[in-house]
């Protein structure tokens, strides 16, 4: 039977993953599903198994030097329900789960599980989010896009913890979601398209486009929002063709038990369009 | 409304809501021991040698052999065993139990059992059976069962027809999902068995005890327990667990609990049979419909559990509401490697009204007729006679809900008036269907034969003993209703518990739409024997089933009165494609039924809107496919069935004044069919919308977008 | 592997010495005969066994138990002696939305949770806040109906 630590502060969890190889368990809304077992019985973990979800340097909302900090122990429901934090960064969680997993559910269980249908992910990615780890070592800081590195899969070792997602506020005009999923509540995303984007009237200044469930981790192409960066309102559309072959050439979806892979190609492509073409700067 | 109709505050009300009512898995006795099933992981395979590790003491092993009577579970045909021999024919047939105190004792003994198999060429499909020469799964042929009916003269239909229009419709599984899964608890003491469970119809349970304990029926009893749900699916099936947790509760001596978890239950549950459903329709010059060849397929499973009798519903449904003198009818139910398809809500109607109502569609389409005009053109009226010959003796009301539904919805309007929009995409569709009350043919009187009996007590309470089980449908209510109302008692002094074999005589199981109707029929009849002998302290009264005067039915050759009745359905569903993302979004469902009296206008109308769902995960996001013979979608979070908000508005009329004369108080089956018409008008609002033909559900956004594409739309 | 836990539930304050991984759902069924919270699924997705964690929604097959350190837990068997609870069932009698009753005691659990920040809320925001309770039974509308009704009847009570 696996060994199970409450440690009563962040030092103290340092400490014991410091020692061992362990998995942290926040919200616990995915790792009981994966490892679970017959009704009455323990969840089945391989490893030793340290509980973070109440550790008060994890929770918390900060919003400090045009930055938003979120404690990784932060649960959804928390975040959704802050005045302060802006419409375009709740978006995507509002839409995530149900009611019950959102107040149990964190910010940094969403970004560590690493999944490509994570959806936190584009709106990190788009916000270029930056992940602040800690170890018994020290502290580092990580962009998201550099963080997760394949399906469940990141660059975070064994004796260092998420402890915040920091988020730069800039001025945002306007912002785009679309999640398509089986049903309109508690779906898992076939596909998801996020974006923002800041403009004069004809002018725009900024965008940035990220795409989830499409790759192995979320689409983001820097080199396209380059390309569209600074255009005028008239330039666009002649960029547009550009801009779409870049995606097309990042997108590769699979074929898996939520959707086939021809039609996330398609979608996440029209939904680049329609963006591109019919809302942004209009 | 009539007075029967009025709602009042359910029976079960008080305990459910308070978290009071003790479900199977909430209840937990002295000494009661766990049980778990170990399944086959194999589609078809021979089983070799079965490695069972050393036990601890108080921890068993229950598998074929521990059966002193029969290994076959009764149903139709003889070809389930409880508890695998030497082959296995799907992923998930129960090898045996471990059985003991601890769960994680029994996880590790489980985990320590070795099978080995020698491996076998499984059929998965419909298609693979169909080619199948040799190496079958049951006798010498791949279906287990094939009918076939006739109408008038086909073949000088054909001679006489101008036109003819051909169409092939396939529909999916469908899981149950009732939301308290499969359990039981077998209690054997006193030389007695007793099987407390989550069950809908106790006496098939007792059957089930009985045959594989080979005991005196007085040394088994079937008690039903608050139930969580079963639409079809605690129909058949939990006579296997029911079976599994007897044989264990009697080698150990001790209560044994058998509950499954979601994935298990899902993995070996029954499921609506998937349907290949082809037509063939023969027209003259003014679009009439002269005649119709059909052939169903139904992908049955590894077993013939029920499917026997659903494929005959099917076929029986498959002409639809609509008056053909001529057909051809053909229905094959095949064998394959797979979970055995079983009984679900609606029994073969809703693959055969799918199909039909795209099917009629269809033709007004390809010859340019208006759809509306050409269904109601060939409405059955009353006087018509049935697909199988048998005259519709009652009122048919199918142009009066025409009306009804076209003036609620505004269908007509809205079908060539839809607006244009680069952002959506509209469209409206309509479905028309019945649904056979009581058993097929004359089975209430050959199979069934029910009892019901009345006690009278002293203090002038009632008691009423049935078999019928309370799923959340309200039985406990209903009856009582129709009882008070009968004798003129206040409903307070009917007293009514769940079904107990010990007590209850056999009315008949709980499905088919036959509670209120034939039940509820036999306890007004009761109430008025009851009546004329008021003025005694206490007696009884029995009825029997009788068989409605002016009805017959030929069970070999399909020919008469395939149901004692029918309940009528027209629906009209209305939706908004996003052309973006092929997700439909459905905006409205509208409806209205010909079910005779409603028995309490609450209790219908949670019947409805349960069923209107139920239909719409059907047809739109209820995907279950199989790989290998193995569930894909084998848990709740890839099994998707609708949320709160998914859900549309709903309207909904009842026609209040055609009573049924040999209904309690006019009233006729309900249960099933609003789950019957939904798929159809969904599917038809889609291809409204997106203007391509559809040919099968679910509907997915993933195959709207592939029938986008398509250059033509045939 | 045991932990000493301390919370407080239906309002009375318990310590239990458990293997803290165990699923709450768990404790509170085979612990404390709290059966009122119902497994459907074991997997998060049916949420019938819905319970108020800090008057919060939560499923307790979820939860390992040691995750509750020092939390406040609301059960069925808690919240039916309420007077909340009391407009809520009047209101479920009213627009006749149990059936089968499996999912009734979480979905009531996740009205009161509802109502508690939203006491006057539109068909939508009931619709969104039942959304991680599944009924196979009702098709929701008669559950909608209720809360509805039980949000203007237990007017100043949320």
């Amino acid at each position: 039977m696996v060994k199970t630590c409450r440690p009563l502060n962040l030092n103290e969890a340092l400490k014991i993953i410091n020692s061992e190889d362990t998995i942290l368990l926040a919200g616990g809304t995915d790792l009981m599903v994966r490892h679970r077992s017959w009704s009455g019985t323990l969840p089945c973990f391989d490893k030793p198994v340290i509980l973070i979800g109440h550790l008060a340097e994890l929770i918390g909302i900060e919003i400090k030097d045009n930055k938003l900090l979120i404690g990784a122990g932060t649960t959804l429901a928390a975040i959704i329900s802050h005045p302060g934090i802006p419409e375009y960064i709740k978006i995507p969680l509002i839409q995530m789960a149900s009611p019950p997993i959102r107040n149990i559910a964190t910010l940094g269980g969403n970004i560590c599980n690493s999944s490509p249908a994570g959806d936190s992910l584009p709106m990190l990615y788009a916000l270029n989010a930056v992940l602040h780890l800690q170890s018994l070592a020290g502290t580092s800081e990580v962009e998201v896009n550099n963080f997760i590195t394949g399906p469940g899969q990141n660059i975070m070792k064994s004796d260092q913890l998420l402890t915040r997602v920091e988020i730069p506020l800039e001025r945002c005009r306007i912002h785009y979601y679309r999640k398509v999923g089986a049903r309109k509540a508690n779906s898992i995303s076939k596909v998801s398209f996020y974006a923002v984007a800041d403009y004069e009237p004809n002018h725009l200044n900024w965008v940035r486009i990220a795409l989830g469930a499409v790759a192995p981790t979320v689409v983001r192409s820097r080199a396209a929002e380059n390309l569209m960066a600074g255009a005028g309102k008239d330039e666009l559309a002649a960029i547009i063709p550009e801009v779409n072959r870049i995606y097309q050439d990042l997108i590769k979806p699979v074929d898996d038990i939520r959707s086939t892979r021809s039609y996330r190609q398609e979608i996440s492509l029209r939904l680049l369009k329609h963006y591109l073409g019919r809302e942004l700067m209009q | 409304m009539d007075r029967i109709s009025t709602p009042i505050k359910r029976f079960d009300f008080d305990d459910k809501i308070s978290g009071q009512a003790r479900y199977c898995a909430d209840i937990i006795l002295p000494g009661m021991l766990y049980a778990r099933t170990v399944r086959a992981d194999r589609p078809r395979a021979r089983i070799g040698a079965i490695g069972i590790p050393s036990l601890p003491s108080g921890y068993y092993i229950i598998d074929h052999r521990d059966i002193p009577g029969k290994n076959t579970v009764p149903i139709v045909y003889d070809d389930q065993p409880f508890f695998a021999r030497d082959t296995v024919n799907y992923i998930g047939e129960p090898l045996l139990l471990v059985v003991g105190p601890d769960k994680e004792v029994i996880l590790q003994i489980i985990d320590s059992i070795r099978i080995d198999y020698l491996d076998l060429d499984p059929i998965l499909s419909i298609e693979a059976a169909d080619k199948r020469q040799d190496d079958f799964i049951f006798g010498d042929q791949p279906w287990f069962v094939e009918y076939h009916y006739s109408k008038g003269d086909l073949e000088q239909a054909i001679q006489n027809a101008c036109h003819v229009v051909e169409d092939e419709y396939e529909t999916g599984y469908q899981e149950q999902l009732y939301l308290e899964p499969q359990s039981v608890l077998a209690v054997f003491a006193d030389e007695q068995i007793t099987v407390y469970g989550s069950i809908q119809c106790p006496y098939y349970v007792e059957e089930a005890l009985l045959q594989a304990l080979g005991w005196p029926q007085d040394r088994i009893r079937v008690v039903q327990l608050p139930t969580g749900g079963g639409f079809g699916g605690k129909e058949e099936f939990p006579s296997i667990l029911a079976v599994h947790a007897a044989l264990a509760s009697i080698k150990t001596g001790q209560p044994v609990q058998l509950v499954y978890d979601r994935q298990e239950d899902i993995i070996c549950s029954t499921k609506r049979h998937p349907a290949v459903i082809k037509y063939k329709s023969y027209l003259d010059q003014e679009g009439h419909i002269l005649g119709r060849r059909i052939e169903c397929k139904t992908d049955a499973g590894a077993y013939a559990g029920l499917s026997s009798v659903v494929l005959q519903r099917l076929i029986l449904s498959a002409s639809g509401v609509y008056n053909i003198d001529n057909l051809e009818v053909n229905g094959r139910a095949y064998a394959t490697n797979k979970m055995v398809s079983g009984a679900f809500r609606g029994f073969g109607g809703p693959q055969a009204f799918f199909a039909i109502e795209m099917h009629m569609e269809n033709i007004a389409r390809r010859l340019n007729l208006d759809p509306w005009q050409f269904r109601q053109k060939h409405f059955l009226h009353q006087d018509d006679t049935s697909s199988t010959g048998g005259i519709l003796k009652n009122d048919i009301r199918l142009d009066q809900m025409a009306g009804e539904i076209d003036a609620m919805s505004g269908y007509r309007l809205k079908r060539h008036n839809q607006p244009q929009s680069p952002d959506k995409l509209f469209g409206i569709g309509c479905s028309f269907f019945f649904h056979g009350c009581g058993f097929t043919g004359s089975g209430e009187r050959d199979l069934i034969k029910s009892r019901v009996r009345l006690r009278k007590y002293r203090d002038n309470k009632v008691q009423i003993f049935v078999s019928s089980t309370e799923l959340g449908q309200g039985v406990l209510t209903t009856l009582r209703k129709i009882v008070a109302e009968s004798l003129h008692i206040p409903i307070d002094q009917v007293v009514h518990y769940y079904p107990d074999t010990a007590s209850s005589p056999d009315s008949g199981p709980t499905v088919a739409s036959r509670t209120i109707m034939i039940v509820g029929r036999l306890l007004q009849d009761c109430c008025e024997d009851m009546k004329v002998r008021w003025e005694e302290p206490e007696f009884e009264v029995f009825r029997d089933y009788k068989y409605p005067v002016g009805l017959s039915w030929d069970k070999e050759k399909f020919v008469g009165h395939a149901y004692p009745e029918y309940s009528w359905g027209a629906n009209v569903v209305e939706v908004e494609i996003d052309p973006l993302t092929c997700v439909v979004d459905v905006k409205g469902i509208y409806a209205v039924y010909d079910i005779g009296t409603p028995i309490d206008i609450k209790i219908v109308q949670g019947q409805i809107e349960g069923g209107l769902v139920q239909g719409l995960g059907y047809g739109c996001i209820e995907i279950l496919n199989t790989a290998g013979g193995k569930v894909v979608q084998n848990n709740l979070t890839n099994y998707i069935i609708p949320t709160a908000m998914d859900c549309p508005p709903i309207k909904c009329k009842i026609i209040d004044d055609n009573p049924y004369p040999d209904g309690p108080f006019g009233a006729r089956g309900l249960g099933e069919l609003p789950v019957v018409g939904v798929a159809p008008a969904l599917a038809l609002a889609v291809q409204n919308a997106i203007g391509k033909k559809i040919n099968k559900i679910p509907l997915t956004p993933e195959y709207i977008m592939e029938l986008m594409h398509s250059a033509d739309d045939d | 592997m045991q932990m000493t836990i301390e919370f407080e539930l239906n309002g009375q304050p318990q310590v239990i010495t458990t293997n803290p991984l165990r699923r709450l759902v768990d404790v509170l069924r085979d612990d404390f005969q709290l059966t009122g919270t119902k497994e459907g699924c074991g997997e998060g997705e049916c949420g019938a066994c819905g319970v108020l964690l800090d008057k919060q929604l939560v499923n307790s097959c979820l939860l390992p138990v040691g995750a509750i350190e020092g939390k406040k837990l609301i059960t069925i068997e808690g919240f039916r002696n309420t007077k909340r609870f009391d407009i809520i069932q009047q209101s479920f009698a009213q627009a006749g939305s149990v059936q089968c009753g499996f999912c009734t005691p979480a979905m009531i659990m996740a009205a009161e949770a509802l109502l508690s920040v939203n006491p006057n809320p539109s068909e939508s925001d009931i619709r969104a806040g039942l959304s991680g309770n599944l009924c196979r039974c009702t098709g929701y509308g008669m559950i909608v109906e209720a809360i509805l009704t039980a949000s203007r009847e237990g007017e100043g009570l949320w």
